[in-house]
């Protein structure tokens, strides 16, 4: 019973019914944004050989005939179980489609969250322990450069040297974790890399001016004067004080990449969610769309409860409730 | 601290595993092992060829499914399932001989049943291609290898109807009703289904006891690369075999490029502007000359197809039987503009739809609202995604469009849907008695000069009466490594894989 009262337990029981809501919300206004785009699922499937009594058969095989409430109250109810529904294109179940594209979105966003905490944190804390020298000035230089580099020409760049030049990764593809680890690797460098680099140059701004001011902070003045060691001070109270913007930012760019980096997964052939979404929307097929978008939003809201579970463990002062 | 030191552990085993081996192809999986990779642009819908329209789907259904007879390199119908057949002498009833032990890739035996079957599924369920068999009156078989067709009138063309394309495939009654053909279609071509992986790949296996002889690639993996220099940089790699998704810019380049073949083949399809005829002033034909007049083919060709393609003022290239020669129309602003005061027109704007689905309809947009503007005309390019386009066509929301017809090979195919004053294509309204009267005629004119010269006077007409503005006729562009033969680019688009091979060699 000690552990069902635990104020951790408690807080993330009450997310989880509070997350139940927002997913219901988010239900809500996608099946009535499916429906209002204009656009239509079967006109679409029909292409140039449309006829008026092929479009009336297709329609009413998917459904789309019903009243709109009886649709949407049909489809909650089976989402309730688990059942997305079927394909208007081809059929297959969404959730299946769904669970095939999750290994790759969720590798791709796991692998290039790590290479941009890998070169945000040393670079956003070097820069920031030497603000206005040199060393400062390049990495932030370097930073808005990589702010400002369109994703697509760096993947197209990077497939260009170390693919097509020096041979040594393949341009393009995925293969699964368990059953190819080392073709899993080699395939998701160069993605990861691309989605990593542009993450990296956002988190190692806000690294730095998060390190920045809390250095400026009375008690990291009073451990200096305490004369503690510069390394205590840069990383007892300096950096672990500026780790929560850090969690945040690094919460919302791995939502950001689940959520589907379209260009990335263009570039590089990459079967993740985000081509998924653009395919079924550009062919209107509602029942994709909108198990997709309960997918994305379902990651954020994980996403959002492991960040502010972590805010406490990172900072102790910081209470759930 | 101890994050980073397992993290930089992580990275320095990834670069060591990585860069001890090239760009190679050893680790596709067991099963595509040996095959050949053929990377298309997009990801197929769904994998009914009786159902889907989807260009991407048919490019991997070309190789499992066949059809009753199939047109060879020169658009000429040769039989396939059908090995041979009799037409009776009104015309109206035609006698197909199935091919003898010929099954499907489930071992079951194609029967006549099954060739009633797929065409009565497409009839009665009022598929896209329904309107192929719009002459049809009965399709039975009077014993398990003739299948009869009887028809309503005459229908010279019929063979290109139950042949052109993969969306008249006969298909497995078992496969249909079991609801796996989809996503597992069984058919009787020369590679059989073997899986698909979401947004991956789909891959085929050969299928050896294939009636026109066993492929001579172990199987086919089809990639989806939708980005063109990702494809291209592939095949440079020896990543994948073949590819038609090429950045149009690079053609000129890759054809000096000893390293793989390219083949640009001019194909059947048409590109053309439409002007809508229900809103003035587009429905006075001097106006819709006056455009026809002011716009820049050649500008257009080089911007959207940097010349790979061919300008046409009428829909059928050189080279098709029902050419017909036509050069109406040219670069001269002052005869537009004369036209346009003969009309009395002013017009001021124009309501451009195009949809970034086709590029080149973006691109060509602005080239024509630079050669409107000297007549005083501001071109208001509207761009939207196919959905919408669509939907907005079907209104009739819209003065002025660009698109493309594909896969077209009987001169029906190109004018009757399009231009006939019931055609189910005519977006624009075109209504004219004569033009109705030739295509109508064309549809049962069994003696085939005759029904060339139908074409031409109708084609000729639609061209002077500028019903559709025709723009080029673009290639079909494919690249392959120089290890593959047996192979060549068809002018229908048609990517079949049955009678390719792949020297071994190359990458490892």
């Amino acid at each position: 019973m000690a552990v069902l009262t635990h104020p951790i337990i408690r807080f993330i029981a009450r997310r989880l019914l509070y997350s139940l809501v927002v997913l219901l919300g988010v239900l809500i206004v996608v099946f009535a944004l499916v429906h209002l785009v204009p656009g239509d699922p079967v006109r679409i499937a029909l292409g140039t050989r449309y006829t008026p009594e092929a479009y009336n058969a297709l329609r009413s095989a998917s459904g789309l005939d019903r009243p709109i409430v009886e649709q949407f109250f049909g489809y909650i109810g089976s989402a309730l179980t688990g059942d997305l529904g079927v394909s208007f294109r081809n059929g297959d179940p969404v959730t299946v489609t769904l669970l095939q594209r999750l290994p790759a979105t969720v590798s791709l966003g796991v692998a290039g969250i790590l290479i941009a905490l890998v070169i945000a944190l040393p670079a956003g804390i070097w820069s920031a322990l030497r603000e206005g020298r040199v060393s400062d000035a390049i990495v932030r230089i370097t930073s808005q450069f990589g702010v400002s580099i369109p994703d697509f020409w760096l993947g197209i760049l990077l497939i260009a040297l170390f693919a097509t030049t020096l041979g040594w990764l393949p341009t393009s593809g995925y293969r699964p974790l368990f059953g190819d680890p080392a073709g899993w690797l080699r395939h998701i460098v160069l993605p990861s890399l691309t989605v990593g680099l542009v993450a990296a140059a956002i988190m190692t701004r806000y690294v730095r001016s998060a390190v920045l001011e809390v250095a400026s902070m009375g008690y990291v003045r009073t451990a200096r004067s305490k004369g503690l060691p510069p390394r205590v001070v840069t990383f007892r109270h300096t950096v672990r004080n500026a780790l929560i913007p850090v969690l945040t930012i690094t919460g919302i760019q791995l939502a950001t990449i689940l959520g589907g980096v379209i260009v990335v997964e263009v570039v590089f052939a990459w079967p993740g969610l985000g081509r998924l979404v653009y395919n079924a929307v550009a062919a209107r097929d509602y029942p994709v769309i909108q198990g997709a978008v309960l997918l994305i939003a379902t990651l954020f809201l994980i996403i959002n409860l492991v960040v502010d579970v972590l805010y406490a463990v990172v900072d102790p002062r910081i209470r759930l409730a | 601290m101890r994050v980073l030191t397992t993290v930089s552990l992580v990275i320095s085993v990834a670069i060591a595993l990585t860069s001890c081996s090239t760009g190679s192809r050893v680790d596709l999986g067991n099963e595509s092992a040996g095959n050949l990779v053929a990377a298309i642009a997009g990801e197929p819908d769904q994998l009914d060829p009786q159902k889907t329209t989807a260009y991407f789907s048919f490019e991997v259904l070309e190789n499992v499914f066949d059809t009753l007879v199939a047109p060879d390199a020169n658009l000429e119908m040769r039989p396939a399932l059908a090995e041979s057949w009799d037409v009776s002498p009104d015309q109206r009833a035609w006698t197909f001989h199935l091919r003898h032990g010929v099954s499907f890739h489930d071992g079951s035996p194609l029967t006549a049943d099954d060739v009633v079957y797929s065409y009565r599924r497409i009839i009665d369920q009022k598929l896209a291609n329904s309107d192929k068999f719009s002459a049809v009156t009965s399709v039975t078989a009077p014993d398990q290898s003739t299948v009869r067709i009887t028809l309503e009138q005459p229908t010279p063309n019929l063979l290109t109807n139950l042949g052109g394309f993969k969306g008249v495939a006969i298909v497995s009654r078992r496969n249909v009703e079991s609801g796996q053909i989809a996503t597992h279609p069984v058919g009787t071509g020369p590679f059989a289904f073997a899986s698909q992986k979401s947004g991956d790949s789909i891959t085929l296996k050969a299928n050896p006891a294939y009636w026109a002889g066993a492929p001579k690639v172990s199987g086919v993996t089809f990639r989806f690369i939708s980005e063109p220099s990702t494809a291209l940089s592939a095949l440079q790699a020896g990543e994948i075999d073949w590819t038609d998704s090429i950045p149009p810019q690079r053609v000129a380049a890759l054809r000096d490029d000893d390293s793989i073949t390219l083949e640009a083949t001019p194909s059947n399809d048409y590109w053309y502007l439409a002007l809508n005829e229900t809103r003035p002033p587009w429905n006075d034909v001097r106006v819709r000359q006056a455009i026809a007049y002011a716009i820049d083919r050649d500008a257009i060709v080089q911007a959207t197809s940097y010349g790979t393609a061919v300008v046409n003022q009428l829909a059928i290239p050189k080279g098709n039987p029902f050419y017909t020669p036509y050069n109406g129309y040219r670069h001269d602003i002052e005869n537009a503009k004369r036209l346009l005061s003969e009309a009395g027109a002013t017009p001021k704007s124009l309501d451009m739809l195009v949809t970034t689905e086709y590029p080149e309809t973006v691109t060509a947009a602005q080239i024509i609202a630079d050669n409107l503007a000297p007549l005083g005309i501001t071109v208001n390019i509207r761009t939207v995604d196919f959905a919408t386009w669509l939907d907005e066509q079907n209104n009739g929301h819209f003065d002025m469009l660009m698109m493309g017809w594909l896969g077209n090979i009987d001169p029906d195919d190109f004018y009757y849907a399009q231009h006939h004053t019931d055609g189910s294509s005519n977006a624009q309204k075109f209504s004219n008695p004569e033009v109705d009267r030739l295509l109508d005629a064309g549809r049962v004119e069994t003696n085939r000069n005759a029904r060339a010269d139908d074409y031409a006077k109708a084609a000729t007409i639609i061209a002077d009466a500028a019903s559709y503005i025709y723009l080029y006729n673009p290639s079909v562009i494919q690249a392959w490594t120089t290890r593959l033969s047996g192979y060549e680019a068809r002018r229908d688009g048609a990517v079949r894989f049955s009678t390719a091979t792949l020297a071994p060699g190359g990458t490892i």
